[in-house]
C-alpha cells in the first residue's frame, strides 16, 4: 500500500511539473503571436494555458478528495481531470469501490451557472421538498439531496448536488442510506475546493 | 446525473423564449397604459384646467414608501480592454507563486483583450456600404465573455435612414452554431409543404446556409462558419430572397473566417 501511495505522488509530481511547463510555453507563445499581430494564435495558445491550468487545480482538488467513502477505497487509478474552455467546463471525477458512487465536480461553466440557479428553483425541481427529494445543508452549504430508488437488497441510492457559484458538486452514493451520504458528503472540504476552482 | 442536467438544459432552452415574450409583453402593457393615462390627463386638464402632471408629482413626492425614479447619473466610463501584455505577465507572476485562481483570472483578462481587439478589426475589415444601405458605426458592437472563446460577439447595423435595415452579427457560440449543424444534419426539418416555404438550405460562396422569413421580422441568413462560428444577417423590409443572398455576397466569409482563426 506505501509502495503504490509512493508511485501515486511521483506520477502526481511529475504531471504537475508537466503542466507547469506546458503553461509557461503557452503564455510565451501567446505573448510573441500577439506582439507579431497574430491575435488568433494568441487567442489559441491562452485557451491552451487556461486548460493547463484548470488541469493543475483538478489534480489538487482530488489531492484533497477523501480517500475513503463508508467503507470504500477510492479507485485513484481512475481519477480523471478534464479541461475545456467554454460551456463544458473543466470536470474532476473519482469514483469509489466498483458499484458506481462517486465524486464529480465541474468548475468554471455558465452552463453549470445556470444549472445552479435553476437548482435553486422549486419551480423547475430544484432546492424543494417532496417524496424523493430534500434540501440538507452540508458543511454549511445548501444542497439537493435526492432518492433514487431502492436496490433489490434493499439498500437505496441518492445524488447530492452542491452548487457553487460557476461550479457544481455532484455525489453519486449507491447502496447507502441518508445519514451515511451526508457523514461523507462533510467530510468533503468544500471550502478549501471552491478557493481552488474559483 | 447527466439526464437531469440534459433536462434542466432543455427547460432552460425553452424557457429563455418565454421570459423574453414575456419581457416584451409587459413591456408593450406599460406603453399601452402610459398611452392611456397621458390622454385621460389631457382630457381631465381641459376640463378642470388644472395641470394633472403637478397633482401627480406632489402625490409622488408625498408618498414616501414608493421607489424614486432615478434623474441623475452619467453612467459608467467607458473603460478600455484589458492590457494585454500586463494581463499575460500578470499569469505568469501568479502562476509561478502558484495562485492559480489569480494566473486563470489574468488568462482571461488576455483573453477578453485579445477578443475585444479581434472584433474591433473585423468591424473595420467590413464594408461601409451594402447595396446602398450605410453602417451606422455608432451602433457597433464587440462583446465578449470571460468563458473564452465562445460567446464573442461582434455586431454592425446597416441601413438607409428609413426603413430598411440590415443587422450582421459575427458571433462565436460552439452551443449554438452546434444547433444549426445539427438543423443541417436533418433533412426533415427543411421540407416544404409545396404552398410557402420560411426556410430553406441556401449556399454563401460555397458555405451552407439557411435562410428564413417570418412576416414580422423579415429575412434572416444564418451561415455556420469553421468549427464554432456563426454570421447572421437580419434583413428587414427587403424585397426578395435574391436581394438578401446579394447584400450577404458583399461580405466576404473567407475574410471572417481568417480573421477569427477559422478554417
Amino acid at each position: 500500500m506505501k509502495k503504490y501511495s509512493v508511485i501515486l505522488i511521483i506520477i502526481f509530481f511529475f504531471a504537475n511539473a508537466l503542466h507547469a511547463q506546458e503553461f509557461g510555453k503557452d503564455i510565451s507563445a501567446a505573448k510573441a503571436s500577439y506582439t507579431s499581430g497574430n491575435l488568433a494564435d494568441a487567442h489559441f495558445s491562452l485557451e491552451q494555458a487556461i486548460q493547463e491550468l484548470d488541469m493543475i487545480v483538478g489534480k489538487q482538488v482530488l489531492d484533497i478528495l477523501p480517500k475513503d467513502f463508508n467503507g470504500l477505497a477510492a479507485d485513484e487509478k481512475n481519477d480523471q481531470v478534464a479541461a475545456n474552455v467554454g460551456f463544458v467546463g473543466a470536470t474532476v471525477h473519482r469514483q469509489y469501490g466498483d458499484k458506481g458512487s462517486e465524486v464529480e465536480i465541474i468548475s468554471n461553466s455558465p452552463m453549470i451557472a445556470t444549472l445552479n440557479s435553476l437548482l435553486n428553483m422549486p419551480v423547475f425541481g430544484g432546492m424543494m421538498r417532496d417524496a424523493n427529494t430534500k434540501v440538507v445543508k452540508v458543511n454549511g452549504y445548501k444542497a439537493r439531496l435526492e432518492k433514487n430508488g431502492d436496490n433489490t437488497d434493499g439498500t437505496t441510492n441518492y445524488t447530492l448536488q452542491i452548487p457553487l457559484k460557476s461550479a457544481l458538486i455532484s455525489v453519486t452514493a449507491k447502496g447507502m442510506d441518508e445519514n451515511k451520504v451526508l457523514s461523507f458528503a462533510n467530510s468533503i472540504p468544500i471550502e478549501q475546493i471552491s478557493k481552488l476552482i474559483e | 446525473m447527466k439526464h437531469f442536467i440534459f433536462v434542466l438544459f432543455l427547460g432552460c432552452l425553452f424557457c429563455i423564449p418565454v421570459s423574453t415574450n414575456a419581457q416584451f409583453l409587459k413591456k408593450l402593457k406599460e406603453k399601452a397604459n402610459n398611452a392611456l393615462e397621458q390622454a385621460v390627463d389631457k382630457k381631465v386638464e381641459d376640463k378642470t384646467g388644472v395641470s394633472t402632471s403637478e397633482s401627480s408629482s406632489s402625490n409622488s413626492s408625498g408618498n414616501s414608501s414608493s421607489r424614486p425614479s432615478n434623474t441623475k447619473g452619467a453612467g459608467l466610463k467607458n473603460t478600455e480592454p484589458p492590457d494585454v501584455v500586463a494581463s499575460i505577465a500578470d499569469a505568469g507572476k501568479s502562476f509561478d507563486s502558484k495562485n492559480y485562481s489569480d494566473a486563470r483570472y489574468a488568462v482571461q483578462q488576455a483573453l477578453v483583450g485579445i477578443e475585444l481587439q479581434l472584433g474591433r478589426q473585423l468591424l473595420r475589415s467590413l464594408p461601409q456600404t451594402v447595396n446602398g444601405l450605410k453602417a451606422d458605426t455608432s451602433q457597433d458592437k464587440v462583446m465578449s465573455t470571460q468563458w473564452g472563446w465562445n460567446n464573442l460577439t461582434i455586431q454592425r447595423i446597416y441601413n438607409d435612414g428609413k426603413d430598411k435595415q440590415m443587422t450582421l452579427t459575427i458571433g462565436n457560440n460552439l452551443l449554438y452554431s452546434g444547433l444549426v449543424n445539427a438543423y443541417f444534419n436533418n433533412a426533415y426539418a427543411v421540407q416544404t409543404n409545396d404552398k410557402e416555404q420560411n426556410a430553406k438550405q441556401v449556399k454563401v460562396q460555397g458555405n451552407k446556409a439557411l435562410i428564413t422569413f417570418d412576416a414580422d421580422k423579415g429575412y434572416s441568413l444564418i451561415v455556420p462558419v469553421g468549427q464554432s462560428s456563426m454570421v447572421v444577417w437580419e434583413d428587414v423590409n427587403f424585397a426578395t430572397e435574391d436581394e438578401v443572398m446579394a447584400a450577404a455576397n458583399q461580405f466576404s466569409i473567407d475574410d471572417i473566417k481568417k480573421l477569427l482563426g477559422e478554417k
